[in-house]
């Protein structure tokens, strides 16, 4: 079975690293917590898998596509971030569903387009949401002659979409930007 | 005569599953690996017996000694925010477990794994 290269655990190992060693567990693997998470729902996922085989009746339907969704929230399950709760337990939130809100947020702003985005926890609130540091790469439309205004709208839909949406506080928002396009691209 | 009532486990979990799916905002329950390898063993059971299981994807129901915490792991819409989302989702399984099964919940710790943006 081959997955997915993109699926990297926050350690930085590809999934598919721990998938090729699963039965010759080395040195990092048994120290890194991400890496021995992945290994124990692999391990699981392999004898699950087994027991289709052996099944006689025919597979789930999108067997494939279900297998992938899990995989993918195994890896976001990696890097949580706290939300308030009003009730006893926890809400929390994992930082890639934080980056996806946050980099939808810039790209409404025009003329430019988000690329990457760290999120990082440096604290909670005294409502018991997390506190973060974003930093965010943009690449900008070339011929744009209001960059700075760009750049203050950028900032402040970001800032909204982090409280509005999520329910988090930022702390600090970095934002660099790395490249231009022309429009058409 | 005495008599002891036990609810099972995968009973509350369905039951959760279900009021967690039906809270305004979740689009899905996300199992991860260890949730489908777990629906996967529970199905073939059930299937030997003529049954179809309650789906309880995405949800881990975790008892010690006295105490009962119910995890949920989700996918949400972009359209609300996720604190409150989150926070619905809680009292969904508090209210709809000890509803239907009598059994009171300690905790539900709810999981927001992903957010689909532009979803309404």
């Amino acid at each position: 079975m081959e997955v997915n290269q993109d699926y990297g655990l926050p350690c930085g190992r590809e999934l598919e690293t721990v998938w090729e060693n699963l039965d010759e567990v080395d040195e990092h693997q048994l120290d890194c917590v991400h890496c021995r998470t992945a290994r124990e729902s692999l391990l699981a996922l392999r004898a699950a898998t087994q027991e289709l085989i052996d099944e006689p009746d025919p597979t789930p339907p999108d067997l494939v596509g279900r297998i992938m969704s899990a995989v993918r929230a195994e890896v976001r399950r990696g890097q949580m971030l706290d939300l308030p709760a009003a009730e006893p337990g926890s809400v929390e939130v994992s930082e890639q569903a934080v980056a996806v809100v946050l980099r939808y947020a810039a790209d409404s702003a025009g003329n430019v387009r988000a690329r990457r985005v760290r999120v990082r926890k440096v604290g909670v609130d005294s409502s018991g949401a997390a506190q973060v540091e974003v930093e965010l790469t943009l690449t900008t439309r070339l011929g744009n002659t209001s960059g700075a205004d760009t750049l203050a709208r950028v900032r402040e839909l970001v800032s909204a979409a982090a409280s509005s949406r999520v329910g988090i506080s930022l702390v600090s928002l970095d934002l660099l930007v790395e490249d231009v396009y022309e429009d058409g691209e | 005569m005495t008599a002891e009532y036990v609810i099972a486990a995968p009973v509350i979990a369905s039951v959760a599953a279900r009021a967690a799916a039906e809270t305004a905002g979740v689009v899905r329950l996300e199992p991860g690996l260890r949730g489908l390898a777990t629906a996967w063993t529970r199905a073939a059971r059930q299937r030997w017996k003529g049954l179809e299981p309650a789906p309880a994807d995405g949800v881990r129901v975790r008892a010690h000694e006295d105490s009962l915490t119910v995890e949920v792991d989700v996918v949400i819409s972009g359209a609300d925010q996720a604190a409150a989302v989150g926070r619905a989702v809680q009292l969904a399984v508090f209210r709809e477990v000890l509803a239907q099964t009598g059994r009171s919940v300690d905790a539900v710790r709810v999981s927001i794994l992903d957010i689909e943006v532009g979803r309404q």
